[in-house]
């Protein structure tokens, strides 16, 4: 009778599992499918599956005229020179953050995640005309210094939660050992949280290549990142789904794989470190 | 040994300075990057500026811009649009983002693959989410009219996005797709948090599954789900690509939001001196939510 019921159970739970995949993880295959299948069947209903796969929509938007392989290294050098300018300014203010106690320490925080919750929209005029006027506009540099407004605080909040987790009587054995406060720095802390400093590092990088509001106004053509790629085909007459299916597929993978790797960091980086998960 | 006698005052006088020190060139960076934009916003918040017509302001209009924002056609339905999208998006997502997370509670062999695999969605930029379910929702044969017509509830002939009682809802549901699983997985780890044992006495003494979840789960997971809560409705208070991508705001206005109507008065119209008026507004309204929000959230934190 118990066998029974908890078979039932089973039985329900799996039958329910796989009604939240397929609705979740189906539209993903769906529009992957999309860019590999003949163009004659992306609208054709009910579903066309037994297709031959044509990576035809990769080959024009990556290799010949490859339109949009340009933008994908426009993409990771934004997104990674994004991460390197944070680092300095970040791990810091991290470290200080967790490893003193002084007034308004509560107030900063929280002023830090306010700005992960401005709208972006609200910045876009302001830095288009600013970066114009120092002559920055189209360049890697004025989208990179905008996108610290993302990845500072982020940074802040995911390494403090790391450094958190260093016990301190290491540090202070380090100093009566008479290492200074840089050796500690570089040769104590830093290796201790270098799982943390990947991991803040990785979940800063998919921000910056997954925004596209500051490209939007500070890219030029030769600087366009990939989301702006991909825009930029909807306002062209003549819609090509297979193309904008590639291109999107592309820019897809980073972030998938860096989430899929860091499995274990997930719910730590989308809460800033603020839930170990 | 003697580094306690040794050390002379000033790396105590140092020290003191130190955490000043290592923030100041965090604070100092981002204070200039959101300065900078909120004073440029107020100067010509004040000004007659289209960029069509000028490279600089025009005219001093005083206080016209903000009438013109509060009384306009746009700010309205926008504002009620956001708040829409963003009260019940928030709580639709929370909802079945616990119900997700309550089925992986269970543990049965496969669910932690599937959990690892929940999170895509999640990964992916909104606007390639946008051009997702643009290719879902197209009226000439996409996937969901016909998902939908097989069901029995076909969709308006104008097309999913193209009809004004169903594309504010559109964008809704590619939201709640998008953002749910992020929901579903920390709760997830909030409710693995609570222990076993005390699941364990209070079938005991008798507690229903549904008593269990309210009394225990739930208040268990809520310091999770605080700053989850806050996150989210914040992003969809300030979405904007995703609207961009689906609808432009449209059909009329039916799904336009204040962040859409803001895109559409600066880079459409180029009429820096309406949004910088608007800018202001939304930045109002977004400082009077989340101080609100975090006075009572995150009273009991500690720092």
């Amino acid at each position: 009778m118990i066998g029974q019921n908890t078979a039932t159970r089973k039985i329900t739970l799996y039958a329910l599992l796989a009604l939240v995949m397929l609705f979740f993880i189906g539209p993903i295959i769906w529009f992957i499918l999309l860019s590999i299948r003949p163009p004659s069947t992306a609208f054709t209903m009910p579903p066309v599956l037994n297709f031959t796969p044509d990576l035809g929509a990769f080959t024009r938007t990556m290799v010949d005229p490859g339109d949009n392989s340009g933008q994908a290294v426009n993409s990771l050098i934004v997104a990674i020179s994004a991460v390197l300018l944070n680092l300095p300014f970040s791990v810091p203010a991290a470290y200080a953050l967790s490893r003193f106690k002084f007034r308004r320490k509560k107030f900063l925080m929280l002023w830090y995640l306010s700005l992960l919750m401005a709208p972006p929209v609200a910045f876009l005029i302001p830095y288009f005309i600013l970066m114009t006027n120092v002559g920055l506009s189209g360049t890697y540099l004025s989208m990179v210094l905008v996108m610290q407004t993302l990845t500072i605080p982020f940074s802040i909040w995911l390494m403090k939660s790391f450094i958190d987790e260093v016990p301190r009587e290491i540090e202070e054995a380090a100093r009566i050992d008479g290492a200074s406060g840089w050796t500690i720095m570089f040769r104590v802390v830093l290796p201790l949280v270098m799982p943390g400093l990947i991991v803040t590092s990785m979940f800063a990088f998919v921000f910056a290549w997954n925004n596209a509001a500051f490209p939007l106004v500070l890219s030029s053509q030769r600087t366009a990142t990939l989301p702006i790629g991909t825009l930029s085909y909807f306002t062209n007459t003549g819609v090509t789904w297979g193309n904008i299916a590639a291109a999107a597929v592309v820019a897809m993978l980073p972030p998938m794989i860096i989430f899929l790797v860091f499995d274990r960091f997930v719910v730590r980086g989308l809460t800033f470190g603020a839930v170990k998960g | 040994m003697s580094h306690a006698q040794v050390a002379p005052a000033r790396p105590n006088r140092l020290r003191a300075w130190l955490p000043f020190l290592l923030i100041a060139p965090s604070v100092i960076l981002l204070l200039s990057l959101v300065l900078y934009p909120l004073l440029f916003a107020l100067k010509n918040s004040f000004y007659f500026w289209n960029l069509q017509r000028s490279a600089e302001p025009l005219q001093f209009i005083g206080l016209a811009n903000y009438k013109m924002v509060l009384s306009g056609p746009e700010f309205l339905p926008s504002l009620t649009n956001t708040l829409i999208l963003s009260v019940t998006g928030t709580i639709i997502e929370f909802a079945l983002g616990l119900a997700v997370a309550l089925l992986l509670a269970n543990r049965l062999p496969g669910m932690s693959v599937s959990r690892a695999l929940l999170i895509l969605p999640t990964t992916i930029a909104p606007v390639v989410v946008g051009f997702l379910f643009r290719y879902m929702y197209d009226p000439a044969g996409g996937l969901a009219g016909w998902l939908l017509t097989l069901i029995g509830a076909p969709p308006p002939a104008e097309g999913i996005l193209g009809s004004s009682t169903t594309a504010l809802a559109a964008i809704l549901f590619a939201d709640v797709w998008q953002w749910t699983p992020f929901f579903a997985i920390v709760l997830y780890a909030g409710l693995l948090s609570v222990s076993p044992s005390l699941i364990e006495a209070a079938r005991l003494d008798g507690a229903s599954a549904w008593t269990m979840l309210w009394r225990i789960k739930l208040p268990l997971v809520m310091k999770t789900a605080v700053i989850i809560i806050i996150l989210r409705f914040m992003q969809l208070f300030n979405t904007f690509d995703l609207v961009l991508v689906l609808t432009k705001g449209g059909p009329g206005l039916s799904s336009r939001t204040l962040g859409y109507t803001l895109y559409q008065q600066g880079l459409v119209d180029f009429n820096i001196g309406l949004a910088s008026a608007s800018t202001w507004i939304i930045v109002i309204m977004v400082n009077i939510l989340v101080t609100l929000y975090a006075a009572i959230a995150f009273k009991n934190w500690e720092w």
